[in-house]
């Protein structure tokens, strides 16, 4: 064999499976195109569009920077694919106050706003999909959701009823400084010391905004509507 | 007729010095700075490990926090350890097989610096908290076309090599390792720019990314790692390799099943739906070239035994042949859908694979080939038979720590992540004592490699033995005289004395 067909088919076995996986899907999910709504079927018109609000960009930028995607997911797979979705608050929630069951997996829309999805490699922590929603309605519920968050972030461990949680302090997201005038509404309320008081820093606040902006339970339209219908019609 | 040959053999001989003492730093160079860089990430990877099962250790530091130091250990394992230790080995038995002296020390030296600053950049970018976040990606993304130039000006005289060699047999090695330089850099180009370059779908780009991990992992690793082992066993033991066959089957399936695998790691994420399936399915059929190549070469070394018994070398390969066979099983075991990626998917194993594969068995054959390259390039023998025994011994203690951790941690966090019934902190609660066994795993590693770091940096300050007598794991004493004869000084018996060994 010459070095050319041998050259020839190193080139072949691999380009073939390079177009299949990696090339081709790229450019067809790069120009994925829009759901259109329809009045029957989706009870209103227009074009589907998860919206999300916060620091989105900056906010993931600080997720990747510090590793969370390491020990959590940002997927709530189908049920061919694992048990996420029967989980009472990871797909949505199953009793929503307003909606009822949201729960629903997680679609191709559901990243707008990131240029990288943090899927994850292992869940050492929960799946962060519907974190916002999570802490706005059970962990923080009635009080402060930022406020829990930046706690967590800075102690995770600081509930004793989370003593057992392995994830890491983020304390180097804080700054600890000097009290002038009145004192800063975001500080910590735990972190008063004298007349210092710890405030969450720029990233600390992007960040804690992109987790909140967290909510991944948006009705979906039909067409991507895979939950069995009997959910809808059940009381 | 027997001058003839004599003849022949001692310009042979002279040939292979002479490739030798033209290659002895760049080869150098790659092996102890490799090994440096294996021992830094072995000392971040215990930080992390540690990290795992105890969050408040080294808690007070921003540069060591989790999230950064696992990363950083991540990618010096790969880009520190792994390339330059795969360079040193390609450089080298390319200048052999193809039977040539590099002519380009200089400059490959300097390119091998050039990575090395590449490496030094990325790890400080991810430790500062410039990360990009993709998993075996995460160096700053300007460091990629610096390590890019840097491994075309390093490896294209290999290549150069090979097109001007005299005319005759290609050899096995010269496939995998051929096969190697070309895909390497067309998957690092092409993940680097459809991630960084070309805006994509956010999905699509994580599903490339795993691709990119599994493509370096049996694309490159892998195919280094069975070139190195192909060149080792007929030349150790002077037998022909057991199966041609069998080597040309391994190797052609290696090449059609391996790039087809990695997006397994994305099933039941919005991407299109036959890639998870098609990369579970290429996953398990990787099982095909491992074991075509794992039988080809225990054939082979396994007829002599009492030369795998003595030789470094080989019982570095040997292991590191185990470590394939293992990586390959869970490969099986592992991937299955609808029945353990959903288990798998997102536990322990994934690492533990990753360690396998990176450890296990890429690492294991870069040892034996340093343990038989560097005498050559140095003209010094290795100082001691216990150092190279503790290496061996630690380092198989625990790499098999890991792939238990790998095969049964994973599983078994993966149940407890699968019962949806349960809190959460179940699944946490069934992966913190794995956690804390790859932490000593490292522990045993990073003792392991202490030494042989040590050991290697002797013998490039060619401080090794001067002898004409190879360093053997079993002793000659009582068992007749030495195959190669009388103890002597190395340069007092010239080159071509005695034969390879």
């Amino acid at each position: 064999m010459s070095l050319r067909t041998f050259i020839l088919g190193l080139s072949a076995s691999f380009g073939v499976a390079w177009l299949a996986v990696v090339v081709v899907p790229f450019i067809k999910m790069r120009n994925l195109a829009p759901i259109e709504l329809s009045e029957a079927t989706d009870g209103s018109t227009g074009i589907f569009f998860p919206k999300r609000t916060g620091r989105v960009a900056d906010g993931a930028q600080v997720y990747a920077e510090n590793g969370c995607y390491l020990c959590h997911t940002q997927l709530v797979r189908p049920t061919y694919a694992g048990n996420d979705l029967y989980r009472s608050d990871w797909g949505g929630l199953k009793a929503d106050p307003d909606r009822g069951d949201t729960r629903r997996e997680t679609n191709a829309y559901d990243f707008f706003g990131e240029k990288f999805a943090h899927i994850g490699v292992s869940r050492m922590g929960p799946d962060l999909s519907n974190l916002g929603r999570r802490v706005e309605t059970e962990y923080a519920a009635g009080g402060d959701a930022e406020q829990w968050l930046f706690t967590h972030l800075y102690n995770p461990r600081q509930d004793p009823q989370r003593w057992k949680s392995t994830c890491p302090p983020h304390k180097f997201l804080f700054d600890k400084r000097k009290v002038t005038g009145n004192p800063s509404d975001t500080a910590l309320s735990f972190g008063k010391e004298g007349d210092t008081e710890l405030v969450p820093s720029s990233e600390a606040k992007a960040l804690v905004s992109y987790l909140l902006s967290l909510k991944k339970d948006q009705p979906v339209p039909a067409s991507l509507n895979f939950a069995p219908a009997k959910a809808k019609t059940a009381p | 007729m027997s001058s003839a040959i004599q003849t022949s053999t001692a310009q042979d001989a002279l040939l292979r010095a002479g490739i030798d003492r033209s290659l002895r730093h760049p080869v150098m160079f790659f092996l102890t700075s490799g090994a440096a860089w294996l021992a830094v990430s072995i000392v971040l990877g215990i930080i992390a490990s540690a990290k795992v099962h105890s969050p408040e250790f080294l808690a007070g530091c921003s540069y060591l926090s989790y999230g950064r130091v696992f990363p950083a250990h991540i990618n010096a394992l790969v880009y520190g350890w792994g390339f330059q230790a795969a360079f040193a080995v390609i450089i080298w038995m390319m200048a052999r097989l193809s039977r040539k002296e590099c002519t380009a020390a200089g400059l490959i030296l300097t390119a091998g610096h050039i990575w090395n600053l590449g490496v030094i950049l990325g790890l400080v970018g991810i430790l500062s908290g410039n990360g990009t976040g993709m998993p075996w990606m995460e160096f700053p993304f300007f460091t990629w076309p610096v390590l890019l130039f840097s491994y075309f000006a390093i490896l294209i005289w290999s290549f150069i090599q090979f097109r001007v060699r005299p005319e005759g047999h290609v050899y096995i090695s010269q496939w995998y390792l051929l096969g190697a330089m070309v895909w390497f850099p067309w998957i690092f180009i092409t993940a680097n720019t459809l991630l960084h370059c070309i805006p994509g779908h956010p999905v699509m780009a994580a599903g490339i990314n795993a691709w990119y991990k599994s493509a370096l992992i049996f694309l490159f690793f892998t195919p280094v790692a069975l070139g190195t082992a192909y060149y080792l066993a007929p030349k150790v033991t002077g037998h022909p390799v057991y199966s041609y066959s069998l080597a040309k089957l391994g190797f052609w399936s290696l090449a059609i099943i391996a790039p087809w695998a990695g997006m397994q790691k994305l099933a039941g994420a919005p991407i299109p739906y036959f890639l998870p399936y098609v990369g579970a399915a290429a996953t398990v059929l990787l099982f095909v070239p491992a074991i075509a190549a794992a039988i080809n070469l225990l054939r082979t070394t396994l007829a002599s035994p009492e030369v795998v018994a003595g030789s470094p070398a080989l019982r570095f390969t040997i292991a590191g042949i185990g470590g394939l066979m293992l990586l390959a099983f869970s490969a099986v075991v592992l991937n299955l859908p609808d029945s353990t990626l959903p288990l798998t998917q997102f536990s322990l194993s994934g690492y533990g694979f990753e360690i396998l594969a990176l450890y296990g068995f890429f690492s294991f054959v870069m040892f034996g080939a340093v343990y038989f390259i560097v005498p050559r390039v140095t003209r010094r023998e290795w100082l001691s038979r216990r150092l190279i025994k503790i290496h061996f011994l630690f380092s198989v203690y625990g790499i098999i720590t890991v792939a238990l951790v790998a095969l049964f941690g994973g599983l078994q966090q993966g149940i407890g992540q699968e019962e949806w019934q349960q809190p959460w902190q179940g699944a946490a609660t069934r992966a913190y004592p794995y956690a804390v066994a790859t932490t000593i795993a490292w522990c045993f590693i990073l003792f392991s490699n202490v030494f042989f770091f040590i050991h290697l940096t002797l013998m490039w300050l060619r401080l090794g033995r001067r002898s004409s007598h190879p360093t053997l794991l079993v002793s000659a004493h009582g068992h007749g005289p030495s195959p190669h004869g009388e103890e002597g000084d190395i340069d007092n018996a010239g080159p071509g004395h005695m034969p390879a060994h």
